[in-house]
């Protein structure tokens, strides 16, 4: 088997240009708040049906963090499941592997 | 690509609910025949799954100077198919509308309809399309998982223009509005998800080919070529 690299020099220079991509945009673009984009479509259904955003209720209640830290905690723990998750499957792969070339 | 809870009216609601809810059965009733036929299937269904959770937390800024998610659906769709993925989506998509109150109870419907079934149908229609063709496996995993994330954003901008028509121009015109903010705000994140998601299933591939042959996500002699060519 021979190793190319291809794939990861593809994603490098994806992740590179989107960062350039964000300081161009966040430098040269102004007013760019860099909301979440579900808020901006939010704001546009107030627009749109002429009811102000503030009058858009839960139709069930709902619990809301509190603050944004408590919000990013949240969302930190979110991405941590996954990650322990796709960690150790491919921990577990890669020993299946190596025994297997070991026997 | 969520919708708020309380901007969607109740009928609405309803209508999403009843759209995703066979779907979800269907998705649970899939799962559970895969998992007791292979028991390789669960490390597969972790990672997959595992890369929902991470990428739809990332909240990425974007040319349009507002912030939104990828989906991560893509190796789910591959790997499982649609009904599977919409069940991990609604798992990922229960814990933000409870803890994060991103999305709602009320718009979970419409949620799982747009992140769990339209994104991932769309992507599955392009992996059976070039499955059993010459077209290089990483490339269709690129466009999976890119078209399924986009059409995410697409379903949302339908969702939302239906209930809620511009005075003129209808339907139409409110459609290309919430276009602009999700679908056009989505496309570079889309690519970059694209990208690393196919670099992943090269991860897959090399380290587990056994599991993706017997699941039959691709032909035998595909995965070899893939396997040697990168």
């Amino acid at each position: 088997m021979t190793y190319k690299y291809t794939l990861e020099l593809l994603a490098g220079i994806a992740i590179i240009a989107f960062c350039a991509l964000f300081l161009y945009t966040s430098a040269t673009m102004s007013g760019a708040e860099f909301a979440g984009s579900d808020n901006v479509g939010s704001g546009l259904i107030a627009e749109l049906s002429g009811i102000p955003l503030e009058n858009f209720q839960p139709l069930i209640p709902q619990w809301e963090p509190p603050s944004g830290e408590i919000e990013s905690c949240l969302f930190a723990l979110q991405a941590a499941i996954g990650g322990i998750l796709i960690g150790g499957v491919f921990g577990f792969w890669f020993g299946q592997a190596r025994r297997k070339t070991a026997e | 690509m969520h919708i708020m809870e309380g901007f969607l009216p109740w009928q609405w609601c309803l209508v999403w609910w009843i759209i995703a809810l066979p779907c979800l059965m269907l998705g649970i009733y899939q799962l559970k025949k895969v998992l007791n036929g292979d028991r390789e299937a669960l490390p597969l269904l972790g990672v997959t799954g595992g890369f929902i959770f991470i990428l739809s937390s990332l909240k990425l800024p974007s040319v349009t100077g507002s912030c939104s998610h990828p989906t991560g659906t893509g190796l789910s769709t591959i790997s499982f198919g649609p009904w599977i993925t919409a069940v991990v989506c609604a798992i990922v998509l229960l814990f933000q509308s409870l803890f994060l109150a991103h999305g709602g109870l009320s718009v979970l419907g419409a949620n799982i309809v747009s992140m769990g079934i339209v994104g991932p149908l769309v992507g599955y229609g392009i992996y059976r399309l070039l499955r059993d063709t010459s077209v290089n496996i990483y490339i269709t995993v690129f466009l999976v998982t890119a078209l399924a994330d986009m059409f995410t954003y697409v379903t949302t901008s339908l969702e939302l223009a239906l209930a809620y028509p511009a005075e003129t121009g209808g339907l139409v015109s409110s459609f290309i509005l919430f276009m602009g903010i999700f679908a056009v705000t989505q496309v570079p994140l889309a690519i970059v998800e694209g990208i690393v998601l196919a670099l992943v299933f090269k991860y897959i591939l090399t380290l587990k080919p056994d599991i993706l042959i017997r699941l039959g996500v691709f032909s035998k002699e595909k995965i070899e070529a893939a396997r040697s060519e990168i």
